[in-house]
């Protein structure tokens, strides 16, 4: 369809519908899609209102008709999407009014906040989608959405199955955010890169409150914006919203000036309200528009601006790491994530992501682990892959604008690489090297680059998203080369204009003291023009330096930053000296410190094999604790801490035993699950800590696990003791089930249940082998089912 | 709006003084946890009808069954559904102490659950200021004494506050965000006596520790 009327002028959509139905009698709560079959009349004579009030686009009454919402309804997304277009058409037909399919939210939460994985999401919008341009939809709205992920499911569902326009709306609070805390830099900017044809705001509040919210959308699209606000606020003694028409308008008026050009409303408004913002805006043109073109990549809640030094952090990534290798080859995924929360703790701003290994489906794996990272950690993620297929597995479901790492000056690899990019709206990483190696020269290297830039802006991608890395080569091979890497950072920084990358740690690779080499490279670097460092941040000194820079650069203003980085750093003199003389690995572990029980576990390594460790000493520390806690002397978040410590105490083992290549201490297996239906899982994951960490060996089946899934797992391995937790009595059925399912077994596992609700005779009557009351008692129950 | 610390040490179990390692990191987890998230709270007055069938919401199209509604709500002629939420911000927060360690997630969810009763008490006051010469009861909550769980939906539908507040309620009838309350209160012109207080009222009082032990937790 052609576009142009979105850029060309002002354009109009309509009003609410479902607030206008309540108005006319739909109770609150009801169904407005079933209406599109009860009552199509009441719909065309509302649209036709909406016409004639000056709505240039119409909306389909589809807000709600996706599966998961239409479930119970007796009606299929096709019956309901059918009659609801054509209702629309009726109603506009002999005119030029558009009728746009409208998509809500499913309802059901996504990942990681609910259960709703990201590829049913995107199979339900579509299912929607490809019927509403079937239905002959003209083009497509998704509106109302407060996940930024669940709009990237939308927006892929439509883009790849249809060939409509889009325009896609969110809600934000006044705060800034919407409710899962997705800011508006990292909305414009994931969805402009995404391909989204307008985008803007809509509902959650009137329009005084949405203008800066709408101002500040503005300075970060290129795209039309959409406003459609709610008419003011719903009073909650009678639910009616205390905005008038006139007073809508007057609100909206500074929106126009801003730069929005589509406007409309949703609750509360009505024909009324359409009819004086047309009025209002007859003959009005667009104000010219001031895009902040900047570099940029984010998650959802977090955007990272790329005006300054900004922090990559290195040490997701297996290479040379024996420990990192193990997790991956088990698919631990708590390993990994657990690197990249510390990186965040450290002061990182970016993450790479590199999960490449011989024995590792990259393709597989680099999704799961960017869908673990971005489950807890905020930062946005820099996915480090040459394999194109993990690169787009990974890019698809990340949630926010990703950076991909990497291509260089080759033909094919760009070929390859660079629509993908372009596809998800990523930035990209461009190695200053071809098929004919590394040149030698910082002129060469910068021929390369823009060779790079000229390949990515002839892919669509722009110039502020193509990011240039220099090539950092070790001193103490090449020593000339230092001096030719800080030139290129200064030309591609002065002459192409471009974000420069360097893989910082490897200018020291062979020499003593690296630190100091790495460190004062590092300065240089970023004098000469390196803005985006890839380094260890845990390593202090290192960030220092990086502190250090921002305040000389005026990065840092005020040098407020680098202040509060060492305010209070002075270490405490009453601090106990890990490993010193009185603290032993008993007390460590019984008092919660986990630094100091890692070190005395390495001390103790010494003189002391793994097993014997874990037996002789680690054991019965936890079981001290574990009494105490029986006995009411000590409580859960004592009983966690030293769970903690002992955590520690079994890194320590494990990277010990994965130097040797050696088997890990493993005492017995078991499985752990939140029955079907319950979707809270914060008991269920205190039980495993507790468990882990005397040595059992945990598969987690995560929450809201169907029975058979359970059911399979302990056929497939074998597993001789299961643990299930229920929190609702509304999911004890579910426990039930599953427990008679696994009896079906001719080798039936032992099962013990938990979890709020459950008490020793549920449990008995279910037919569970134990009832645990808390964690200390499943580690009895283990304990009898694998021996002492 | 403040967190009272003495409620996350009795969601936790702790019996007397706390030591004072556990106070400090009992503090920290409240300090991150208020920083960070506010309590969100929607709610709107309907009409209270007494029919034979029980109490009826006009205008919400909503029954309240049972025993408990009809005593909670006797002398009341309009009634508050209300929901608060800590959102989806809550939920972000305590996965990221997950990963820090189980320890700080437990202290950080206690202090949730306070924080969102924090939440429902100040939308309490707010109401109490729109309506001054009304009284308000004890709030009470599908799943509390025989006003059935499944209440939950129809209140969430009633307030649109899977639109408005980003809160839904799962077939299983969990609510998700986690730290999310959805309660009643009625509105009368005379004072109203505290109902609901004690053990007959909460959905625990089968596996509460403290009952097993003959004492009740407010003591």
């Amino acid at each position: 369809m052609d576009l142009d009327f979105l850029y060309d002028g002002i354009v109009i959509l309509d009003g609410a519908m479902g607030t206008v139905l309540q108005q006319r009698g739909l109770p609150p709560g009801g169904k407005p899609e079933l209406l599109n079959f009860t009552d199509p009349d009441l719909l065309r004579s509302i649209y036709r209102e909406y016409i004639e009030a000056g709505s240039r686009i119409i909306c389909a009454n589809t807000f709600g008709a996706s599966a998961p919402k239409l479930a119970g309804t007796g009606r299929t997304v096709d019956e309901v999407v059918s009659a609801a277009v054509a209702i629309a058409k009726q109603a506009a037909a002999g005119t030029d009014v558009k009728v746009t399919l409208d998509m809500g939210p499913l309802g059901e939460l996504l990942e990681p906040l609910g259960t709703l994985p990201f590829e049913r999401a995107y199979a339900y919008f579509k299912e929607v989608a490809a019927a509403g341009e079937r239905a002959g939809a003209d083009l497509v709205s998704i509106e109302t959405m407060t996940d930024l992920y669940e709009a990237k499911a939308a927006l892929l569902a439509v883009k790849e199955n249809t060939n409509l326009p889009v325009l896609v709306t969110m809600s934000f609070e006044q705060s800034g955010r919407t409710f899962t805390g997705c800011t508006i830099p990292s909305m414009a900017r994931t969805l402009e890169g995404l391909g989204a044809d307008a985008i803007g705001l809509n509902c959650s509040l009137g329009p005084d409150l949405l203008a800066p919210l709408l101002r500040e959308l503005c300075e970060n699209t290129r795209l039309p914006v959409i406003a459609k606000p709610n008419a003011g606020l719903p009073d909650p003694a009678t639910g009616k919203y205390d905005m008038g028409p006139e007073d809508f308008v007057q609100a909206l008026l500074p929106c126009l000036e801003a730069g929005v050009s589509i406007f409309g409303g949703c609750c509360g408004t009505s024909p009324d309200y359409i009819r004086a913002l047309s009025k209002a805006l007859e003959g009005r043109m667009p104000t010219p528009r001031v895009y902040h073109s900047a570099g940029f990549v984010c998650s959802a809640m977090t955007p990272c601006f790329l005006d300054g030094v900004r922090v990559i952090g290195e040490r997701v990534n297996p290479t040379g790491k024996k420990r990192f290798q193990q997790a991956l080859l088990e698919h631990d995924l708590d390993y990994i994530l657990d690197m990249a929360v510390q990186q965040e703790d450290a002061g990182a701003d970016i993450l790479d992501v590199n999960v490449g290994h011989p024995g590792v489906d990259e393709a597989a794996m680099l999704p799961l682990v960017v869908k673990k990272i971005q489950s807890a950690v905020p930062l946005p993620l820099q996915l480090d892959s040459t394999n194109a297929g993990a690169l787009e597995a990974a890019l698809r479901v990340y949630n926010g604008k990703a950076a991909v790492n990497s291509v260089n000056g080759e033909q094919a690899v760009l070929d390859r690489v660079l629509p993908i990019v372009k596809k998800y709206g990523a930035s990209v990483v461009g190695l200053c090297l071809d098929e004919n190696g590394i040149p030698q020269t910082a002129e060469g290297r910068v021929a390369i680059a823009r060779r790079i830039l000229d390949a990515a802006l002839d892919h669509g991608i722009p110039a502020e998203d193509v990011w240039i890395d220099c090539l950092t080569l070790t001193v103490s091979a090449q020593q000339e080369q230092a001096a030719e890497t800080l030139k290129a950072v200064r030309m591609v920084r002065e002459e192409l204009g471009l974000q420069v990358v360097l893989g910082v740690s490897n200018i020291s690779f062979g020499l003593p003291n690296r630190i100091a080499v790495t460190r004062s490279f590092l300065t240089q670097a970023m004098a000469a023009g390196l803005t985006l460092p890839i380094i260890n941040p845990n390593q202090r000194e290192i960030m220092d330096a990086v502190a250090a820079f921002k305040v000389l650069s005026g990065e840092d203003a005020g040098s407020r930053d680098y202040i509060a980085r060492f305010a209070g750093a002075a270490p405490s003199p009453s601090a106990p000296a890990a490993g010193g003389s009185s603290l032993t690995l008993e007390d460590a572990i019984a008092r919660g410190l986990e630094g100091d029980a890692g070190k005395l576990a390495r001390e103790a390594l010494k003189t002391q094999d793994e097993l014997s460790l874990v037996e002789r000493r680690l054991i019965p520390a936890l079981d001290k604790v574990g009494a105490d806690y029986e006995a009411g002397r000590a409580f859960l978040p004592q009983l966690l801490s030293s769970a903690q410590a002992a955590q520690a105490v079994f890194e320590v083992i494990k990277a010990s035993i994965a130097q040797k290549g050696g088997a890990p201490v493993k005492k017995g297996r078991f499985v752990i699950a939140t029955v079907k239906g319950d979707i809270h899982d914060i008991g269920k994951n205190i039980v495993r800590t507790v468990m882990e960490n005397y040595g059992y060996d945990a598969v987690d089946l995560g929450r809201d696990v169907p029975p058979e899934t359970i059911l399979d797992t302990v056929r497939e391995q074998n597993i001789p003791l299961v643990g299930l937790s229920a929190l609702m009595t509304t999911t004890l059925p579910a426990m039930e089930d599953t427990i008679k399912l696994l009896r079906t077994l001719e080798n039936p596992p032992v099962i013990f249940v938990g979890g709020a609700v459950v008490t020793p005779e549920y449990a008995a009557r279910m037919g569970a082998d134990h009832y645990a009351k808390d964690a200390r008692q499943s580690v009895d129950i283990a304990r009898k089912v694998f021996g002492a | 709006m403040k967190l009272d610390l003495s409620e996350p040490l009795r969601y936790l179990g702790v019996r007397g003084e706390p030591d004072p390692a556990l106070s400090t990191q009992l503090s920290a987890a409240a300090d991150r946890l208020t920083r960070s998230v506010t309590p969100r709270w929607l709610w709107r007055v309907f009409p209270v009808l007494h029919r034979d069938e029980g109490v009826v919401l006009e205008g919400a199209g909503l029954a309240l069954p049972g025993g408990m509604a009809r005593k909670m709500l006797a002398e009341c002629s309009q009634a508050v559904l209300l929901a608060c939420t800590l959102g989806a911000g809550f939920e972000a927060l305590l996965r990221a102490e997950q990963a820090r360690g189980m320890a700080r997630a437990a202290l950080l969810d206690a202090c949730g659950s306070a924080w969102v009763e924090a939440g429902c008490d100040a939308a309490e006051e707010e109401i109490a200021a729109r309506f001054p010469d009304l009284h308000l009861t004890d709030r009470f909550s599908p799943g509390y004494g025989d006003l059935p769980l499944e209440l939950q939906k129809d209140i969430c539908a009633v307030l649109d506050a899977s639109r408005r507040l980003g809160v839904q309620v799962t077939d299983s009838l969990l609510m998700n965000p986690s730290k999310s309350v959805t309660a009643v209160i009625g509105l009368a012109h005379h004072p109203q006596p505290a109902r609901i207080r004690g053990c007959g009222f909460c959905s625990l009082r089968e596996t509460c520790q403290y009952r097993k032990e003959g004492k009740t937790c407010g003591s």
